[in-house]
């Protein structure tokens, strides 16, 4: 997409307005810092198109009230932190297993449990990934500016109804409330970008929305419009009705992860920033690449050649691209505003584990200083 | 010019982030960039709070104010002064409230500190408590020169409602003058 309209807001704030301007028609959810803003500006701009918003008594009933928006064909949002992504993972995994297209913005903050509420963390990288407990492969999208606010929101709704899946649309405390310029798409361009979900038009007895290629999605017509089929989180067969069969329940979930991973080149997204002559690489995501960058520019007047990869798509993770520059640069510093949560990907994708860390979980964000330190010191 | 780095400091309730909405905005309506960011606690009242405000004329990326680098600090809550004063370069401004904010001698030999009481004038002179925000916007840019002066007018008319574009225009004055007299 193009950079040619120029905002001044928050990430919060981009972000609910991105949902609109991809078709969002619905939100449903429960205030919870630091994401509440985005409940805020939405509960504005949904009447106004003609969408609603509801707050509803709890995180549960959050993500049931969009999950039941979504069965009836429209974009849906919801809007939370970690703690309430704890409270959704059940029904999150049900949007995972019924094919449930829905978009879910987390603000993270610090945790575990209630944490730190308005401090910044990215210690629901891992939650992301799992959320919800079985087979199923998470798409996980991370913004690293407040453009990406915008962007990676938009993007997360053509996704899930691409692959009839929640998306994840992570922002931190940093993101979600820092507060300054962002040159975003036209809206006439987000609008013409919008693929919304399959529908089948044929014969209403020839409908089976779970009956579908190895690698794709099913195809779930809009509820009460003529088309009927069963919808339950237990293992079920072409019609959506509960079965044990042997091949329909291992075929199901073979193909629930199989949809995502046939698919990467689809997903893959990411930033190499000075990377071209870089001796040393620093591995970042979300607000803390704003702090790499701005550390790369020191350490490049301190004649150290340094550069960033930055994943934008967490989830699946950029695998062949990590390997391709833990190949080729020895000296690798990964920094999370967590103890490591992705570096456990970034091992695993370059098959090495001399990579280095640079970890903080107080609720304070890292430094540039910390990291040109950082890099003296180890490298 | 090179970077401007701002803190505002109060606590939580006292309204210290929309000045640094307008210093942000106004920046980039010169061509510049500006960047806002506010770090608060769990507390609905009384918790400290900090507003940094970073004015470039390049691209900004990360978004807080570095601790030591802090040309201007303005704070009208002594929980938060106290807190936040060490992110300030030696021989920077600070700006306090002085009916709320106690530096110790040492503060005033490693600062400049100027105490102007900011909460008084936008509660008597100006007559509205709100405008504090103002005030401080006015301050902080009589000492920094940081944006034009019509700019950030214009760009802080543009965030208040038109009834209250009298009372704020008298703040503006009323902060420029203060900070003239005690040497911006």
């Amino acid at each position: 997409m193009s950079a040619t309209r120029e905002v001044i807001s928050t990430g919060n704030e981009l972000s609910a307005i991105a949902a609109v301007d991809a078709g969002c028609m619905f939100f449903g959810g429960y205030p919870l810092t630091p994401s509440s803003e985005v409940m805020h500006v939405i509960s504005d701009l949904l009447p106004k198109v003609g969408g609603a918003s509801i707050q509803m008594e709890d995180e549960i009933a959050g993500i049931c009230a969009v999950i039941g928006a979504s069965m009836s064909g429209v974009r849906a949002l919801t809007a939370t932190s970690g703690p309430g992504i704890s409270l959704k993972a059940e029904n999150l995994g049900l949007a995972q297993m019924a094919e449930v297209p829905l978009v879910c913005v987390n603000v993270m903050r610090g945790g575990p449990s209630t944490g730190l509420p308005t401090r910044v963390s990215q210690g629901d990288v891992a939650q992301a990934k799992n959320p919800s407990h079985g087979d199923y492969r998470s798409i996980t999208l991370c913004a690293g500016n407040l453009a990406e606010c915008y962007t990676e929101t938009v993007r997360a709704f053509n996704l899930a109804d691409r692959f009839m899946q929640p998306v994840f649309v992570l922002l931190d405390e940093t993101l979600g409330h820092m507060h300054g310029k962002a040159m975003l798409p036209t809206v006439e361009e987000v609008k013409e970008g919008i693929v919304l979900r399959k529908k089948f038009d044929g014969p209403a007895d020839e409908y089976f929305p779970y009956e579908c290629g190895p690698t794709e999605p099913a195809v779930l017509n809009p509820m009460f419009g003529g088309y009927r089929y069963h919808f339950t989180g237990l293992h079920h067969d072409k019609n959506g009705f509960p079965t044990e069969e042997i091949e329909t329940c291992r075929k199901l979930i073979q193909r629930l992860d199989d949809k995502v991973t046939a698919h990467v080149d689809e997903l893959e997204s990411y930033e190499e920033f000075m990377c071209d002559d870089a001796e040393i690489l620093i591995i970042a995501y979300g607000s803390v690449s704003l702090a790499a960058k701005e550390a790369i520019r020191h350490l490049r007047a301190d004649g150290i050649k340094a550069g960033l990869f930055r994943p934008i798509t967490l989830w699946p993770s950029p695998e062949a691209k990590i390997k391709e520059y833990t190949d080729k640069i020895k000296d690798v510093l990964v920094v999370e505003l967590n103890i490591g949560q992705y570096m456990d990907e970034v091992q695993r994708a370059s098959g090495r584990l001399d990579l280095k860390g640079l970890y903080k979980v107080n609720g304070r964000p890292i430094s540039p200083y910390e990291i040109v330190n950082e890099v003296k010191e180890v490298f | 010019m090179a970077r401007t780095l701002m803190r505002f400091t109060g606590v939580g309730g006292q309204g210290v982030l929309l000045a640094g909405e307008i210093f942000a905005a106004a920046k980039i309506a010169t061509g510049g960039h500006g960047l806002k960011t506010a770090t608060y606690t769990s507390q609905v009242r009384g918790g400290a709070t900090v507003v940094d405000i970073t004015l470039d004329e390049k691209e900004i990326y990360y978004p807080y104010a570095n601790d030591g680098e802090i040309d201007f600090m303005l704070s009208v809550a002594d929980v938060s002064y106290q807190q936040f004063k060490g992110g300030v370069q030696e021989g920077g401004t600070i700006v306090i409230e002085p009916n709320l904010v106690h530096p110790t001698e040492e503060d005033r030999k490693k600062w400049n500190i100027v105490e102007i009481p900011i909460i008084t004038i936008a509660k008597e002179e100006v007559g509205n408590v709100i405008t504090q925000s103002v005030v401080a916007l006015a301050i902080a840019n009589t000492f920094l020169n940081a944006v034009d002066k019509k700019v950030l007018i214009d760009t802080m008319l543009s965030k208040v409602p038109a009834k209250v574009h009298d009372i704020n225009l008298v703040a503006y004055d009323l902060g420029e003058k203060y900070a003239k007299e005690k040497g911006a």
